[in-house]
């Protein structure tokens, strides 16, 4: 604009026909309750046009209180809780959970134990695996692949609900060990879902994996480098797919992996292609290992013999008074806990599962933080969406499998 | 007992057709009749064409594919669909008459919902929108010839409401008013996600205008007319044959239609109109995964009007390629011998009403296979159904403008242009059935921290080294 009294100069200058159009950015809340944002989170997103130019990740909607809970109960009494952290993959969280107890406790559980543990891992694994991809085709809009891949999961759940009663609040397990065996002819049934499993995965990767309009949606978008992911503390399928081969089954094995014959797949760029297609690779992985597993699984307890730990049998509670004592101290004080503080990871589906323990030993833990993988790789999202288009936030957003309830515990 | 229903289904279906074919010839003939003898004007029998062909047939089909999607997708998707509504009819208890009952709870829901407006939204523009993303779209229909033109009651009956000589040009017309619907409709409602539809919306479909009008001109130029229907129409001539023979009476041969003698023209109109419907996997306008869409803030029947002229879409669209590239009425073979049948010679509503009911099925057949489609392909992005558009689809369609119109020059008889037509369906099969090469995988690196690996007395569980991965 000229200033009063200027004089008027009808020649444009060269900046006034280069100048764009002055345009605001639109700040747009994806979620708390938007279709995209399964589990609740609100992503504050400032859009320019349509690409994203900012943008907040808000969690808190799911908060439990969960670490101030578990400070309220016996050791054994977590467990229920830890079913809420990764629902998806609920058996991870109490094997995870119990084997950094035991750690703390210096307890080696028996060998048939472990072993069955590793199945439960590597089914809820595969289911997690699953839920994601499935997940991700339907929010590209293919939903003939997230049926498909429900319908694998839907098997493994029936296996796990044979196994702790449950379907997604399994609560399996006891520290020392399991609370109870596998039902008979269990695993016969697990080895015949895996074959059907393996065809509806077959399914659903030949819906995704090759299709033209899948792959441009998700190669290249939702990109993040080595380094980057290794600052923001990335763990599991969204770290390997940038290229680091990292995963605690094998930088730290525990229970039997050190005996099971399994590879850790690892990808090259980083982006949702990867993460999606390293999950499909991790799904054979998983199905070889339980496999190798059943194979290899012993006759024996399930518990560590041992009355400080374990609850007495029944008869034992009824007509000894060690018994009954043994029973009584393990309902009342809880299983005691040294004093003393430990961490202990594992590999649950969507990275590193640490467990930070102090007890005191009063029965009761003094404090657990959970190190749980969603936390770390949600705080990366914003990285990897900023600059992109607001349609590659929504595969990046589930090759991320953020899972409402260990993010915000 | 399942194959028994299958066939009261098939034979319910042909009879609907037949019958509101038959229905159609008759009445347009008798207003053809009144107007010409009483009101001494022409062209009355358009009036019949869509009171029986377009609200009975084209709205009938719509509204019976809201559940057809429904399932099929099911189908589709391993599930069993809507089953629920069962009839207190005797006999009918328990059949759920594949969920057909489930349409009129669904049309009184939408009927019966408050109609509500946001407080900011532009209320003459909201309440526009959907009639705009309706109208245009049904109107498409009119100049899709659904029979042939015959004399029933001594008039000549056209089987569409109009037969302008300017055609498919209409075509393109009608189609690009449907934008300011879906652009209306987010604009208007005041809220950022409906805008950002709206907006996909109206960008998606104009530049899909181009790809779709350019697709079609080689069909044009090989017919050298751009009329459907009437004489000489691109419905008519698609009867005749490129190559035949006689066996007997009966005439056998491979016809001129239009998927023949321009199969990549099908497949970019078909493309580029996928794109104009915004259906999957054209729908991030729609994207309800991501910004719900341009209807957001709409609810009840205006919702339901988006709703359904979305499946009006899909049935105008089948009638129009049937139209342009499955030869609208025609059979493949025996046209002309089953125009010398006495009977129908003797009965033309009946003759119109079978040709009708060939046409009625090649719809539902392309019908078919658009769902298909849309259920079985991811969304794309914003961006690359541009690219797709601009970057594919034109250059592809100047590509066949230039080789159909040489080889019309070099044989005006089109052979040669359905030789050229043969190579490429063979291209077509050959890229879709051949194995695709291998995708980047996901290479394993060397594990350095897998220590305890691979246990001796393990090694027989370990050779299922299909996947690429190199830990040893």
């Amino acid at each position: 604009m000229a200033a009063a009294g200027d004089e008027y100069d009808p020649t444009p200058s060269e900046d006034e026909l280069e100048s764009h159009l002055q345009t605001r950015n639109m700040v747009v809340n994806l979620g708390p309750s938007h279709p995209a944002t399964h589990g609740t989170v609100r992503l504050k997103i400032e859009l320019d046009g349509e690409t994203i130019v900012k943008m907040d990740t808000e969690i808190g909607f799911l908060h439990r209180g969960f670490q101030k809970s578990c400070e309220n109960v016996t050791w054994t009494q977590v467990l229920p809780y830890t079913d809420r952290l990764d629902y998806v993959a609920s058996l991870q969280n109490n094997f995870g959970y119990l084997a950094a107890v035991e750690n703390l406790m210096g307890v080696v559980i028996p060998e048939r134990a472990q072993y069955i543990r590793v199945i439960g891992s590597e089914l809820h694994r595969i289911a997690s695996h699953l839920t994601t991809a499935g997940a991700l085709s339907l929010e590209l809009g293919g939903f003939g692949a997230f049926l498909y891949a429900i319908e694998a999961r839907e098997l493994i759940i029936d296996r796990v609900t044979e196994l702790s009663g449950a379907r997604l609040t399994t609560s399996y397990g006891r520290i020392g060990g399991l609370n109870r065996d596998v039902p008979e002819g269990w695993t016969d049934k697990v080895l015949k879902s895996l074959i059907k499993i393996e065809e509806l995965a077959g399914e659903v990767e030949g819906l995704m994996t090759r299709n033209r309009i899948f792959t441009d949606r998700t190669r290249g978008t939702g990109i993040i480098t080595k380094e980057d992911a290794l600052d923001f503390g990335f763990t599991g399928p969204c770290l390997r797919a940038c290229g680091v081969s990292y995963d605690v089954r094998k930088a730290k094995p525990y229970w039997v992996y050190d005996k099971l014959d399994f590879e850790v797949p690892v990808g090259v760029n980083g982006d949702n292609y990867d993460r999606y297609y390293l999950r499909v690779l991790e799904i054979a992985q998983s199905m070889k290992m339980i496999r190798q597993a059943i194979a290899q699984m012993p006759q024996g307890p399930v518990m560590v013999d041992d009355w400080r730990i374990a609850l007495p049998p029944k008869e034992n509670v009824y007509n000894s008074i060690e018994g009954v004592i043994a029973h009584f101290k393990l309902v009342m004080e809880g299983v005691p806990v040294p004093p003393g503080e430990a961490y202990h990871a594992t590999e649950s589906p969507n990275g590193e599962l640490g467990w930070y323990l102090r007890s005191d030993g009063s029965g009761r833990p003094y404090k657990i933080h959970v190190r749980a993988p969603g936390f770390q790789i949600l705080s990366g999202l914003g990285r990897m969406c900023e600059g992109r288009m607001l349609a590659d936030l929504i595969p990046t957003f589930d090759t991320i499998n953020m899972i409402g309830g260990e993010v915000e515990q | 007992m399942r194959i028994g229903f299958l066939f009261v289904s098939a034979a319910l279906i042909l009879g609907g057709f037949f019958s509101l074919m038959a229905a159609a010839y008759a009445l347009s003939g008798f207003l053809e009749g009144v107007g010409i003898e009483h009101l001494g004007i022409h062209g009355l029998s358009g009036i019949g064409v869509i009171a029986v062909v377009m609200l009975g047939g084209v709205m009938v089909l719509s509204t019976l594919l809201t559940m057809a999607e429904r399932k099929w997708s099911a189908l589709i998707q391993n599930r069993v669909g809507p089953n629920r509504i069962h009839l207190p009819i005797p006999g009918l208890k328990d059949n759920a008459l594949f969920g057909l009952p489930h349409i009129a709870p669904d049309v009184l829901k939408m009927l019966s919902k408050e109609a509500f407006r946001p407080k900011a939204a532009n209320k003459f523009l909201f309440d526009l929108a959907p009639m705009l993303a309706f109208g245009p779209v049904f109107a498409l229909f009119a100049i899709v010839p659904a029979g042939p033109t015959l004399d029933i009651f001594g008039h000549r009956v056209m089987m569409a409401v109009a037969s302008p000589d300017f055609g498919l040009l209409y075509l393109f017309a009608i189609a690009s008013l449907a934008v300011y619907g879906t652009s209306l409709a987010g604009w208007s409602s005041n809220n950022k996600f409906a805008l950002l539809g709206g907006v996909r919306a109206s960008s998606q479909m104009i530049s899909y205008e181009v790809a779709l009008g350019l697709s079609l001109v080689g069909m044009m130029i090989s017919f050298s007319t751009v009329r459907l229907s009437g004489v000489g129409g691109i419905a008519e001539s698609q009867a005749a044959y490129l190559w035949s023979t006689h066996i007997g009476s009966l005439d056998v041969g491979l016809p001129m239609w239009g998927i023949f003698i321009q199969p990549l023209g099908f497949v970019l109109f078909f493309a580029a109109s996928f794109a104009e419907t915004k259906r999957a996997p054209f729908d991030s306008p729609e994207g309800e995964s991501e910004i719900v869409g341009y209807f957001l803030e709409y609810s009840g029947m205006q919702f339901g009007m988006f709703m359904i002229s979305e499946f009006v879409e899909v049935v105008v669209l089948s009638g129009v390629l049937v139209t342009i590239f499955f030869g609208a009425w025609h059979l493949p073979f025996g046209n002309e011998a089953l125009q010398q049948v006495q009977f129908l010679r003797d009965y033309p509503i009946l003759m119109g009403a079978l040709f009708g009911t060939v046409f009625w099925l090649k719809v539902l057949a392309l019908i078919f296979l658009q769902l298909l489609i849309r259920w079985t392909f991811p969304r794309f992005r914003y961006d690359q159904v541009q690219n797709l558009g601009w970057k594919i689809l034109l250059p592809m369609g100047l590509f066949n403008l230039f080789v159909t119109g040489a080889l019309i020059l070099w044989d005006p008889s089109l052979r040669y242009l359905a030789l050229f037509g043969f190579v490429v369906i063979g291209i077509f099969l050959f890229l879709s059935l051949t194995p695709p090469r291998q995708v980047r995988l996901a290479e394993a690196a060397a594990d350095d921290h897998g220590g305890g690996h691979g246990h001796g007395g393990h090694d027989d569980h370990g050779d299922a080294h299909a996947l690429p991965a190199n830990t040893h």
